[in-house]
């Protein structure tokens, strides 16, 4: 649960479950725009962290 | 002519009490103008964010003006209201640099008192008619 993934996907979920219910009036427009968002906070962290790996070189 | 004006004063002191609201309890702006759903998710996940960031051991920072980007830190994290100033109260978020999810627990503090910001402005749009 404290591990860095682990937190960051916490993190994710809170951000998109609030800019979710923010932009979107409509809920299920709320819960598909949150997904979207979770899912791109996710793969993005991982694709970030891949990118990341061989530094320092 | 005075009525409008009357009128007009009244409304806006209606916004800035709807702001104050919503900046102190998390989701009571949207509570107030009738947006439950929209209030209760605030309310809960807010909340959340900020009691998991008290629990990652972070840091209420003070607000040091000495040490700008300390200041900047402390404006972001009064941005969540009053559980600012009960956790303060109850001698949480002092903060335990040594601890694994010190930076952790201070980036949901102050994301979250951030995201409230952002959620006052949302109910400061509302109060004016805008949405």
């Amino acid at each position: 649960m404290t591990s860095h993934a682990g937190l960051m996907v916490v993190f994710a979920f809170f951000v998109s479950v609030v800019f979710g219910t923010l932009m979107r009036d409509e809920p299920r427009e709320q819960f598909r725009f949150g997904a979207r968002l979770f899912a791109a906070f996710v793969v993005g962290g991982i694709a970030l962290g891949w990118l990341l790996y061989p530094l320092p070189l | 002519m005075r009525a409008t004006t009357a009128d007009r004063e009244q409304s806006a002191i209606y916004t800035y009490l709807i702001c104050l609201a919503a900046w102190a309890i998390p989701g009571a702006g949207h509570l107030l103008l009738g947006r439950v759903q929209k209030g209760v998710t605030f309310l809960v996940t807010l909340t959340l964010m900020f009691a998991f960031g008290l629990w990652l051991q972070g840091r209420l920072f003070p607000i040091e003006l000495s040490q700008p980007l300390v200041a900047l830190a402390a404006l972001a994290d009064l941005g969540i209201g009053i559980p600012f100033f009960i956790a303060r109260a109850m001698g949480a978020g002092a903060g335990r640099v040594v601890a694994l999810t010190y930076e952790y627990g201070n980036a949901f503090l102050i994301v979250a008192g951030l995201m409230n910001m952002l959620v006052v402005l949302d109910a400061f749009d509302i109060a004016q008619g805008r949405k």
